[in-house]
């Protein structure tokens, strides 16, 4: 009962702050005033995938996403297998160092990136120094994004990656050592599939946080094409539209629900190991 | 003895607090003898530090009415101050209201209740000075009387530009034959590439179909040719299409002169040119058709407490020595015709000193913003 009781408030939280707003939401974008009358139709869904500028936000979305995603994961990969292997003050300085963008607001980083990466920002004085005349745009495009994300999201990636890899028995990898293997058929063969659950969380959290940003694409992105939680919120409150906002926002949550598929896959997957 | 005094200090708290309601309940009584005149100001924080400061103090020195301010800064809270205004009526008591500076639109809203007084040349002499033809006065349904202006100008680096372009047309012109020294800021960001769009858009279809309260989607098919045209730009425009966030992004270019050529607000454009932020080769010209421009006026309540002294104030704040100091200030447009400006003002102003377009109602400007992100920056090369 006590269990029960602990649950309820953020269940009914859930319920009517989420779930039943969310679905009231959806279906307002099904209904259809024709000739007076309310219909059920898809028009808005058809208004919405037919504007060349929204298709184009939604596939833009979708690969900025899955870059952000692949970049994260592979540096934070690598980082979090250096600070679970490596011994030594460098280890246990990094550990603490790439912490800190866990700390730092997202409106501030968007900012600092601008003044970083802008035309006659740090960056391209610094190439300029070394004779590189013409540096490519690296913000106000899915590039500055991409970066931005990478930067803000590899803490968190980093954790749970850390977290999955110090599960792993170093009796393990000493054995496989011992039989022969090198490092990558070692990381290939034993630490990589033993780390499949934290794997599995990392991308599908990343993924579905990326997709939903608001503020590294607002300040970091440029004109057109723009992350569709951009574009919803132009929608909504710039071109007095909120139908199409909340037609695109159906379609980030069936996107974001794919990635949540993978995720409860993943940790049911672990619960059967468990037993 | 900390006790004794407990009792006392409660009841006159007590007392204070009866006979401040009390007062007002029924007024304090010398209210009618003040000619005091409360005006409600709305704007950004430069609009009240200009009447704080300079306004205020030396039309209390001139005419030794008492005045009092309540600001509503970036006009928050505008729409509650014009509901207040529509109570007052509707239940037959004065409103404390006597000046309202506010935008045209919400003046209009307030039109049909009849709650502004008619300002003409009969009850405030000045109103002669004012173009009846302003977007303010007209959009405002002629309730709403200017008294201050800013525009969308054209920006143009003399040093490169030896003939900068008179019309619209001549600037599409020279987009097309200096491809990447141009650029204008997304419209939904900034009003300067807004006011860009929207002179496009009155190309093709009469401003004044678009300025007004009535809104009738089907009337925007007539855009269609303009979005084309702004998307054939594109490749012109500075860095391949790139369309800066906000004003100021767009002056920081031409300050550097990564472009020479751009629409800029005309005050925020002048008060660069007076901070050094922008070099002395850049020139400010409003070219033909105008761009958009106007964004406030003035109206007072018919049922006003102090009616009079707010169009007093009113006539006050349009002579040509007020509206110098307004044009200063804000390095904005008068209230008043140029005509009526003291010559060194028209000159430093020269280039600008013309009236300019209305800007396009509400929703339509929501849809403006829309297809231009549809259909020019959203649309692929």
């Amino acid at each position: 009962m006590t269990g029960l009781a602990l649950v309820l408030p953020p269940f009914f939280l859930l319920v009517f702050f989420i779930l039943v707003p969310a679905a009231e939401a959806v279906l307002d974008t099904l209904r259809v005033e024709r000739g007076g009358q309310i219909v059920y139709s898809l028009v808005r869904y058809a208004e919405m995938l037919r504007t060349i500028s929204l298709r184009r936000s939604v596939v833009f979305t979708i690969l900025v996403t899955l870059a952000s995603v692949g970049v994260t994961f592979a540096l934070a990969y690598a980082l979090a297998l250096y600070l679970r292997f490596s011994k030594g003050w460098v280890s246990t300085l990094l550990g603490a160092l790439f912490i800190i963008p866990l700390f730092i607001p997202t409106v501030i980083a968007s900012f600092a990136m601008v003044t970083f990466l802008e035309h006659h920002g740090y960056v391209a004085t610094l190439l300029h120094t070394i004779g590189v005349e013409d540096t490519p745009s690296l913000v106000f495009n899915a590039t500055g994004i991409v970066l931005t994300e990478v930067w803000a999201s590899i803490p968190f990636a980093t954790l749970v990656l850390l977290a999955g890899l110090q599960g792993i028995d170093d009796a393990l990898i000493d054995s496989a050592r011992d039989v022969g293997a090198g490092a990558l058929r070692t990381f290939l063969a034993v630490v990589l599939p033993l780390n499949t659950v934290a794997t599995v969380i990392t991308m599908s959290l990343l993924f579905i946080g990326i997709l939903g940003s608001f503020t590294i694409p607002y300040l970091v992105g440029g004109n057109a094409p723009q992350m569709m939680s951009v574009v919803m919120t132009n929608y909504f409150t710039n071109y007095l539209r909120p139908d199409i906002s909340v037609a695109l926002a159906a379609l980030s949550f069936v996107i974001a629900a794919l990635a949540g598929a993978a995720y409860v896959g993943g940790v049911s997957h672990r619960e059967r190991g468990a037993v | 003895m900390r006790n004794c005094f407990r009792i006392p200090k409660r009841t006159t708290a007590f007392l204070a607090v009866v006979v401040v309601s009390v007062l007002g309940l029924y007024g304090i009584p010398a209210r009618g003898q003040m000619a005091g005149v409360t005006l409600y100001i709305s704007g950004d924080t430069n609009i009240q530090e200009m009447f704080d400061k300079d306004l205020l103090p030396l039309f209390e020195r001139e005419t030794s009415v008492k005045t009092k301010m309540v600001f509503l800064e970036h006009g928050q809270g505008a729409e509650s101050i014009l509901t207040k205004i529509i109570a007052a009526k509707r239940t037959g008591q004065q409103t404390d209201v006597d000046l309202y500076e506010t935008q045209p639109t919400f003046i209009a809203q307030g039109s049909s209740e009849g709650i502004w007084t008619r300002i003409t040349k009969d009850n405030m002499a000045n109103a002669a000075k004012v173009d009846p033809n302003r977007p303010e006065v007209l959009v405002s349904n002629g309730f709403g009387i200017p008294y201050r202006g800013s525009s969308v100008v054209l920006a143009y680096n003399s040093k490169y530009v030896k003939t900068p372009p008179r019309t619209y047309d001549e600037i599409l012109a020279w987009i097309k034959q200096n491809p990447g020294k141009f650029t204008y800021c997304d419209p939904q960001t900034c009003g300067s590439g807004a006011a860009f769009l929207y002179v496009a858009l009155y190309k093709y279809g009469k401003a004044e179909d678009f300025s007004g309260l009535t809104y009738d989607q089907a009337r925007e098919s007539a855009w269609e040719p303009a979005l084309q045209l702004l998307r054939s730009l594109k490749s012109n425009i500075y860095n391949n299409g790139f369309y800066p966030n906000g004003n100021v992004a767009v002056l920081q270019l031409l300050g550097r002169e990564n472009i020479y050529m751009a629409p800029v607000w005309s005050d925020q454009g002048m008060s660069y040119l007076d901070q050094g932020l922008l070099p002395k080769d850049i020139k400010l010209v409003q070219v033909s058709p105008p761009f958009t421009g106007g964004d406030s006026a003035i109206a007072i309540p018919v049922h006003a407490e102090h009616q009079a002294s707010g169009l007093m104030f009113l006539n006050w704040l349009l002579t040509s020595k007020a509206q110098t100091i307004v044009v200063n200030k804000l390095a904005g447009y008068p209230g008043i015709d140029w005509k009526y400006m003291p010559k060194d003002v028209r000159d430093k102003f020269a280039g600008i000193a013309q009236n300019f377009s209305p800007l396009p109602n509400a929703k339509y400007q929501a849809d403006a913003k829309r297809l231009w992100q549809e259909k020019v920056a959203g649309s692929g090369q």
